[in-house]
C-alpha cells in the first residue's frame, strides 16, 4: 500500500469509489423538538480521490464529517439515507465490524489537536496502542517503529524522544502532526480532515498543508477534507463541494467554482475570503490620511516583561520567560495600527500590557501623554474608560453566570453610571452592535462565537472608549462572520472616531483595516511601516515568510517555496543568540547568528526594520 | 528528580506545621479553663488525697506555667518521641484507681495505648473501604457511563438515601436487628475479625454516596472529552478505551476527593466504633476526653493529623505518576 | 472545544428563551418530582413540628408514668394519641421528635451558613490573592481538614459546657474548611479566565471581581455543598447529643432521645428507632431537593435549558 501513486495508477473514472454518501439525512431530536441538521446530501469519493468540502461553521461540516465515520452522537439521530465505506453501509454494521472499519479503512483528524490526545499518556505510545487495536497481531517494537517511521516522516523533529512525550509538551502544530500519523498509522484508505488548519499559525497551517500535499502524493489515500476557507482548499484539492444550512449547493472542479460560482451563497463565502494583493483588494481608505501628523495617543517605550517559572529539572532555581524584550510603538490617534506576529511571540503579553493589568518590568507606556505607571485610584480608573481590549477567545471572556445585558450593565456600574441610565444605554449599545432586544436574557452557553463577540464589543463600547484594542477577536469566527464584524468595526469608527491596535495573526484582516502594521518575533519588534510597504515591499525576511504562509485566492508576490519557514519559534526561555530569527531564516549569515540587529528606523522615526541584510 | 525530593521536604514541611497548628489548639482548648488546672492531679492522685498533696503535683505538672511555655515543654517532648504517659490507664489498659506517685511508673505511655488501639482501626478502615468501594464502583461506573438513564437515577436515589441514615442510629438498628434479634453478626466489642463487619458496613454505608457521586460526576465528564470520542472514531475498542483512557483520567480527581475525605472517614470510624464499643482509637478518644485524661487527647490529635498529612503527600505522589501534568 | 460544539449543535430550546438563568433553573427544578416530594415532605415537617406541640398542648417533657412504653399507633396496644409511642417516662415521642427536629434544624441551618460564609471567603481570598495569602490560609485549611470534628467537638464541649451557640461555633469550625477548598480550587481556575481579566480592564477592583464576578461562579457548586451539609450537620448535631455532649436534656434532641432509647431497645425497640426514622424522613427530604437542584443546575451550565 505504500507504493507510490504515480502515472501509472489508473484514471480516475476507473478507480473504485471508496466513499459513497447517498442522500444522507441528520435530524437533532430532543423531546418534541427537531431540526434538520444535514438534508439529502449525496457524493460519492473514489480511491485516492481529494474532495474537498467548504461550509461556515452551522453549515453542518462537522456533523457531515462525523456521519462519515459512523458517530452520530445523542441528539443526532441519521433519519434517512446511507454512509458507505467501501462498499459496507455504516448503519448495518454492528459495533465491532465499525470499530474494524474505523481503525483500518477510514483515518479522522479533528479540528482540535489540544483535546485530540489522552493527556496523561505519551503521545506515541497511544499512536501505538491504536495500530495494535486495529491491527491484530502487530507486536510493540513493530509498532513502536512503524509509529517512529511516520513521525520523521511528517516531520516532527527528534521523533524517537518526542514518541515518549505527554500532549501538553507539543505546540498545536506538533500536535495536528501526531494527529495525521495517528490517522495514517493504519494505512486507511480514506482520511477525514475537519477543519485542521483552523487552529494554527498561518505557518504552521500552510507547513500542515503543504505536508499533506506530500503524503497525498506517497500514500494511496483518499482525503476528504473539510474547511471554512476557501484559498486552503484551492492549496489542496481539485474537487470541490459548497455545503450550506445541511445542503450541498454546488459543486465541481475548484477552477471552475472559484472563478464562476454558479449560486450566490458560493460567491458570497469566495468573496469573504482573505486577500492581500489583488487589483480588487480594499486597502485602508485612511492611509493617506494617516501620514498627517496627528497626536500620539498612545506611546509604548522599551517595554519589557519577563515571567518567572520554576524549574522542573533541578532541584531548585527558575527560567526566565522573556516574553516582551523591549517594544517601542507609537499609535497616533485615528489610525489603525496591526500588530501580527505567530503565537507565542509576546503579543498578547503586550497586550496585556497595553490594558495595564500587568506592568512592565521595565519602559513606560504613556496614553495621551500620561504615564499610566504614575496613575491611582480614581485618575486610573478613569483613565481605564478611554481604552478598552476585546479579548481573543468568546467562549470565556463573558462571565458564564451573567445575562447578556448584565454583562454589559456591569461596565458601567464599575464607572459609577447610574441604574436607570445604565439600563438605557446597554440598551442602546446591544442595537448598535447587532444585538436585539430578546438576547438581553439569555446567557453566553448558547450564543454563537459571533454573537458572544457582539456582547464583548458591547460591554467594551458602552463606556465610549477612544483606544480599542482587538486582540485576536476576530480570529475564531469563520470569513463570514468575520467580515460582518469588520463592517461593524468600520460603522463604529466613522461614528465614534475611534482607533484601533488590531493584534491579530491574520495578515489578510490586518491589511483589510489597518493602516500600519508592527511585526513581532520572540519578543521584538521586527518590522515596522505602512500597509503597503509592509505587503509589497518587506524589510524582513521573517515578514516575508509570514506573508507567503497567507492562504489567499489571489497570487502573492512572494513565491512560497523561496520565503517559507520550516519549524517553530524557538521558546522564548531560551533565545537564540545574534538575531533571533536566525534559527529559521533562510537568508541567515555569520553575522546574524552573532550579533543581534537594531532597530533601524527612518522616515520621522516611524518605519523601521531590525535586520542585518533588509530588503536583501 | 530533584524535583520530587524538593516537592517531599515541603509537604514534609508544610505537614509539620499543620500538625504543630492542630496541636497546639488542642493543648490549648485543653487548658483553657484555669479553674480546671488542677484536674489532672486529682486524677493522678484520686479522691483520698489532700488539697497540699494536689497542689504539689499541680506545680510538678507544671500547670502553673503560662499555656505556651506548657506547650513548648511538651512539643520538644513530642519530638524527641515522647507523647507522654496516660493519667489513668495502666500498662495493661485498664483504668486505675486511686494511685500514688510511688507507681506512676506503671501508667501506660500514650504511645503504647495508641499503637495497641491502631491495628483495630486499621482494620475497621480497611474492611469499611473494601466494602465502600463494593458497592460504590459498580453503581458509581454505571451512573457515570449512563448518565440520564435508570443507572444515573438509581445512584442518586441510593445516594440519597445513604447520606441520610444517622450513623449512629443505623449502627444501633442493625445491632438490634442482626446480633440481637438474628443472631446472625456478632457485634459489640470485639472476640474475632466477625466483629469488624457490622461497623465496617455502617462506616460503608457512610462512605459510599461520595465515592458514587465523586466516580460518577467524573466518569461522566470523563467520557464527553472529545479525545475519549475520537478514540471509539480511531477504532480502539470501548472497554481497552474505558480502561486505559478514562479510569487514568479520573483516578486524580478521585484520589483528591479521597485525601481531603480521609479525616472524615476518620471520623467515622471513631463514632462507630463507640456505637459498637469496638476497642480501636475511636474508643480511646472518647473514653480519654470523658476521662479528662489529656496526654492521650493530644497524642491522638497528633496522630490523627499525621495520618492526614501523610495520605495527602501519597495522592499527590501517585497523582503526579498517573498524570504528568499535575504539578508537585 | 468540545463544549463549543456541544453547544453550537444543542442550542436552547426555543420556549426557555427570554426568561432569566434563575427562573429557568428554578422551572427545571420544580419539574422534577423527587424535588416537590423532598419540598412538600420538609415543609410538613417544619409545620408539623410548629403547630402540632400548639394546638395539642402535648408538653414534650410531660411524664406520664401509666402511659409508658406504649408502642407507635400501627402497632398491636398503640394509640392514635402517640402516634410514634411513648418512652420509659411515657413521654410522646412524636412531640419529642418535632420539637427535636426543630433544634436540629435551627443549629444546622445556623451552622451551615456561618461555614458557608466563612469557608467561600476564606476560598476566595486564599484563590484570589495567592502566594503568601494562599499558602497561611490553606495550612490553616488543612490543619482543619486533618482533625477529625468528633475529636474536636468532643473535647471543646466535654472541656466547656455545651450551650446552642458553642454546638453551632464548634459544627462550623469544622466543616468550613471543605467550602474554603471548594471555593479557592474553583477560584483559582475562574481567577485565569479571560472573564476576569476582561473585568480588570474594565477598571473593576479586585473586589468586585471577586464578589461579583468569581463568587456567582463558585457559589453555586458550594451552595448544593452547602444543601447535602444541612442534612449532614444535622446527624452531626444528633450525634453530639447521642455522645451527651449536644443540647442538654431536659430539651428533646434527636441525639438524646435515640441515647436514651437504647437502654430500652429489648423491651420497647420503637424508642431508639422511631425517632431515627422520623429524622431519616427529615435528611431524606432535603438530600431530594439537592440532588434535584443540582441536576438542574448542570443542564443550566450546560446550555440544555
Amino acid at each position: 500500500m505504500n507504493a507510490p501513486a504515480t502515472s501509472s495508477s489508473p484514471a480516475r473514472s476507473e478507480r473504485e469509489t471508496i466513499l459513497a454518501v447517498e442522500d444522507l439525512g441528520i435530524e437533532l431530536v430532543r423531546g418534541a423538538e427537531r431540526r434538520a441538521i444535514l438534508d439529502g446530501v449525496s457524493f460519492a469519493v473514489p480511491e485516492r480521490g481529494l474532495i474537498g468540502i467548504i461550509g461556515e461553521s452551522g453549515s453542518g461540516k462537522t456533523v457531515l464529517g462525523r456521519a462519515l465515520t459512523g458517530w452520530v452522537p445523542e441528539p443526532l439521530r441519521q433519519t434517512r439515507g446511507s454512509v458507505a465505506v467501501a462498499g459496507r453501509k455504516l448503519s448495518q454494521l454492528t459495533n465491532e465490524e465499525l470499530r474494524q472499519l474505523r481503525g483500518r479503512t477510514v483515518g479522522y483528524i479533528g479540528s482540535d489537536p489540544g483535546t485530540s490526545f489522552d493527556p496523561t499518556l505519551p503521545i506515541g505510545v497511544q499512536i501505538a496502542q491504536k495500530l495494535r487495536a486495529v491491527v491484530p497481531h502487530t507486536g510493540w517494537a513493530a509498532a513502536k517503529k512503524r509509529v517512529l517511521d511516520l513521525l520523521d516522516q511528517v516531520r516532527i523533529p527528534s521523533a524517537a524522544r518526542r514518541f515518549d512525550e505527554y500532549p501538553y509538551q507539543f505546540s498545536g502544530g506538533m500536535l495536528q502532526r501526531a494527529a495525521i500519523v495517528d490517522a495514517l498509522v493504519a494505512q486507511p484508505k480514506i482520511l477525514i480532515c475537519d477543519n485542521i488548519t483552523q487552529p494554527l499559525d498561518v505557518t504552521i497551517a500552510a507547513q500542515i498543508v503543504r505536508l499533506l500535499r506530500g503524503l497525498e502524493r506517497d500514500l494511496a489515500t483518499a482525503i476528504v477534507f473539510f474547511t471554512s476557507s476557501v484559498p486552503v482548499a484551492k492549496e489542496l484539492i481539485d474537487d470541490l463541494i459548497i455545503l450550506d444550512k445541511g445542503r450541498i449547493i454546488e459543486r465541481g472542479p475548484k477552477d471552475r467554482v472559484i472563478a464562476r460560482p454558479a449560486e450566490a451563497h458560493t460567491r458570497r463565502l469566495i468573496d469573504s475570503s482573505p486577500r492581500i494583493w489583488g487589483k480588487d483588494v480594499d486597502v485602508p481608505r485612511n492611509t493617506t490620511a494617516a501620514a498627517l501628523p496627528s497626536d500620539v495617543l498612545l506611546s509604548v517605550e522599551d517595554v519589557v516583561k519577563t515571567y518567572r517559572v520554576p524549574d522542573r529539572t533541578r532541584f531548585s532555581g527558575t527560567l526566565e520567560v522573556k516574553a516582551v524584550r523591549g517594544v517601542t510603538l507609537d499609535i497616533r490617534a485615528g489610525e489603525n495600527v496591526g500588530l501580527v506576529g505567530e503565537s507565542g511571540c509576546g503579543k498578547s503579553t503586550l497586550s496585556r500590557l497595553l490594558s495595564w493589568i500587568e506592568t512592565p518590568d521595565r519602559g513606560h507606556i504613556r496614553f495621551q501623554g500620561k504615564d499610566m505607571a504614575g496613575l491611582r485610584g480614581k485618575e486610573l480608573l478613569a483613565m481605564r474608560r478611554k481604552f478598552q481590549l476585546l479579548l481573543q477567545d468568546p467562549y470565556n471572556c463573558l462571565p458564564p453566570h451573567l445575562s447578556v445585558a448584565k454583562t454589559i450593565r456591569t461596565s458601567l456600574d464599575i464607572h459609577g453610571v447610574k441604574r436607570a441610565e445604565a439600563r438605557e444605554r446597554a440598551r442602546a449599545v446591544m442595537h448598535e452592535v447587532g444585538l436585539k432586544d430578546d438576547d438581553a436574557e439569555r446567557l453566553p452557553i448558547g450564543m454563537s462565537a459571533g454573537q458572544r463577540q457582539r456582547v464583548n464589543i458591547a460591554r467594551a463600547l458602552v463606556l465610549e472608549p477612544t483606544l480599542l484594542i482587538l486582540d485576536e477577536t476576530l480570529s475564531s469566527l469563520d470569513p463570514a462572520e468575520q467580515s460582518r464584524l469588520i463592517d461593524l468595526f468600520e460603522r463604529l469608527q466613522a461614528k465614534h472616531g475611534l482607533t484601533y491596535l488590531v493584534i491579530s495573526h491574520d495578515l489578510a484582516l490586518v491589511r483589510k483595516v489597518c493602516s500600519r502594521v508592527a511585526v513581532m518575533y520572540l519578543g521584538k519588534i521586527v518590522e515596522n511601516a505602512g500597509n503597503a510597504r509592509i505587503f509589497d515591499n518587506p524589510g524582513n525576511p521573517y515578514t516575508r515568510a509570514l506573508l507567503s504562509a497567507v492562504p489567499v485566492l489571489d497570487k502573492g508576490p512572494f513565491n512560497p517555496a523561496e520565503c517559507l519557514v520550516d519549524g517553530e519559534p524557538p521558546s522564548p526561555i531560551n533565545v537564540p543568540k545574534g538575531c533571533s530569527f536566525a534559527t529559521r531564516c533562510p537568508k541567515a549569515a555569520d553575522l546574524c547568528r552573532s550579533s543581534e540587529p537594531l532597530f533601524s528606523t527612518s522616515e520621522q522615526n516611524r518605519n523601521g526594520v531590525a535586520c542585518h541584510f533588509p530588503y536583501h | 528528580m530533584g524535583f520530587v525530593l524538593r516537592f517531599l521536604l515541603r509537604r514534609l514541611a508544610q505537614g509539620v506545621v499543620i500538625m504543630l497548628i492542630v496541636s497546639m489548639a488542642i493543648f490549648t482548648i485543653l487548658r483553657w479553663d484555669d479553674s480546671k488546672k488542677d484536674t489532672p492531679a486529682r486524677l493522678i492522685l484520686g479522691p483520698m488525697a489532700t488539697q497540699d498533696a494536689i497542689d504539689r503535683k499541680t506545680e510538678e505538672l507544671g500547670f502553673n506555667d503560662p499555656i505556651p511555655t506548657q506547650y513548648l515543654a511538651y512539643i520538644i517532648k513530642v519530638f524527641e518521641g515522647d507523647l507522654g504517659t496516660s493519667y489513668i490507664r495502666a500498662e495493661s489498659g485498664m483504668s486505675l484507681g486511686a494511685t500514688q506517685d510511688d507507681i506512676q511508673t506503671q501508667r501506660a505511655s500514650v504511645l503504647r495505648l495508641m499503637l495497641g488501639a491502631l491495628p483495630m482501626t486499621l482494620q475497621l478502615a480497611a474492611v469499611a473501604l473494601l466494602i465502600a468501594m463494593l458497592i460504590a464502583v459498580p453503581i458509581g461506573v454505571a451512573a457515570g457511563l449512563n448518565q440520564g438513564h435508570w443507572p444515573d437515577r438509581l445512584a442518586v436515589y441510593l445516594s440519597s438515601v445513604f447520606v441520610s441514615l444517622p450513623n449512629f442510629w443505623l449502627g444501633i438498628v442493625l445491632a438490634f436487628l442482626l446480633t440481637a434479634q438474628l443472631g446472625w453478626l456478632p457485634s459489640i466489642g470485639y472476640r474475632g475479625f466477625t466483629y469488624t463487619i457490622l461497623p465496617a458496613t455502617v462506616i460503608a454505608i457512610e462512605m459510599a454516596p461520595l465515592f458514587i457521586r465523586s466516580l460518577s460526576v467524573s466518569i461522566a465528564a470523563a467520557v464527553r472529552q472529545n479525545f475519549i470520542a475520537l478514540a471509539h472514531v480511531r477504532g480502539i475498542p470501548s472497554h481497552t478505551i474505558f480502561l486505559r483512557n478514562v479510569l487514568r483520567n479520573i483516578a486524580v480527581p478521585n484520589l483528591n476527593l479521597f485525601g481531603v475525605q480521609i479525616g472524615a472517614l476518620v471520623g467515622g470510624v471513631l463514632i462507630v466504633e463507640y456505637i459498637f464499643d469496638y476497642p480501636g482509637f475511636g474508643l480511646l478518644t472518647v473514653q480519654a476526653v470523658s476521662q479528662r485524661d489529656y496526654p492521650v487527647i493530644q497524642g491522638i490529635s497528633i496522630i490523627s493529623s499525621a495520618i492526614f498529612v501523610i495520605a495527602n503527600i501519597l495522592v499527590d505522589l501517585v497523582s503526579a505518576k498517573i498524570d504528568p501534568r499535575v504539578e508537585l | 472545544m468540545t463544549d463549543m460544539t456541544a453547544s453550537a449543535l444543542t442550542p436552547p430550546r426555543a420556549s426557555t428563551r427570554g426568561l432569566s438563568p434563575a427562573a429557568r433553573l428554578w422551572r427545571e427544578t420544580w419539574g422534577q418530582r423527587e424535588f416537590r416530594f423532598g419540598l412538600i415532605l420538609i415543609l410538613t415537617l417544619i409545620a408539623a413540628s410548629i403547630l402540632v406541640p400548639l394546638v395539642t398542648g402535648i408538653d414534650p417533657a410531660k411524664m406520664q408514668i401509666k402511659d409508658k412504653y406504649l408502642p407507635p399507633v400501627f402497632l398491636p396496644g398503640g394509640t392514635w394519641a402517640h402516634i410514634l409511642g411513648t418512652d420509659h417516662l411515657g413521654r410522646d415521642l412524636f412531640v419529642r421528635s418535632l420539637i427535636g427536629l426543630q433544634y436540629a434544624l435551627g443549629i444546622s441551618f445556623t451552622t451551615v451558613i456561618l461555614m458557608f460564609l466563612f469557608g467561600s471567603m476564606v476560598g476566595l481570598v486564599s484563590g484570589y490573592f495567592g502566594k503568601v495569602v494562599d499558602a497561611l490560609l490553606m495550612r490553616l485549611t488543612d490543619a482543619q481538614l486533618s482533625i477529625p470534628l468528633i475529636i474536636l467537638a468532643i473535647t471543646l464541649l466535654t472541656v466547656s459546657r455545651p450551650t446552642v451557640p458553642l454546638i453551632i461555633f464548634v459544627l462550623a469550625v469544622s466543616g468550613w474548611p471543605v467550602y474554603a477548598r471548594v471555593a479557592r480550587g474553583v477560584t483559582l481556575s475562574e481567577r485565569n479566565k479571560e472573564y476576569v481579566r476582561a473585568a480588570q480592564i474594565l477598571g473593576a477592583s479586585h473586589w468586585r471581581i471577586i464578589l461579583t464576578m468569581i463568587a456567582p461562579n463558585i457559589l453555586p457548586p458550594i451552595a448544593f455543598v452547602a444543601v447535602l451539609d444541612l442534612a449532614r450537620m444535622m446527624i452531626f448535631e444528633a450525634i453530639l447529643g447521642f455522645m451527651s455532649i449536644g443540647v442538654q436534656p431536659p430539651t428533646p434532641t434527636f441525639g438524646n432521645i435515640i441515647a436514651d432509647g437504647r437502654k430500652y431497645l429489648i423491651n420497647a425497640w420503637w424508642i431508639a428507632t422511631m425517632p431515627g426514622g422520623f429524622l431519616l424522613l427529615a435528611l431524606l427530604s432535603i438530600n431530594l431537593m439537592g440532588a434535584s437542584l443540582e441536576r438542574a443546575r448542570n443542564k443550566l451550565f450546560s446550555g440544555q435549558i
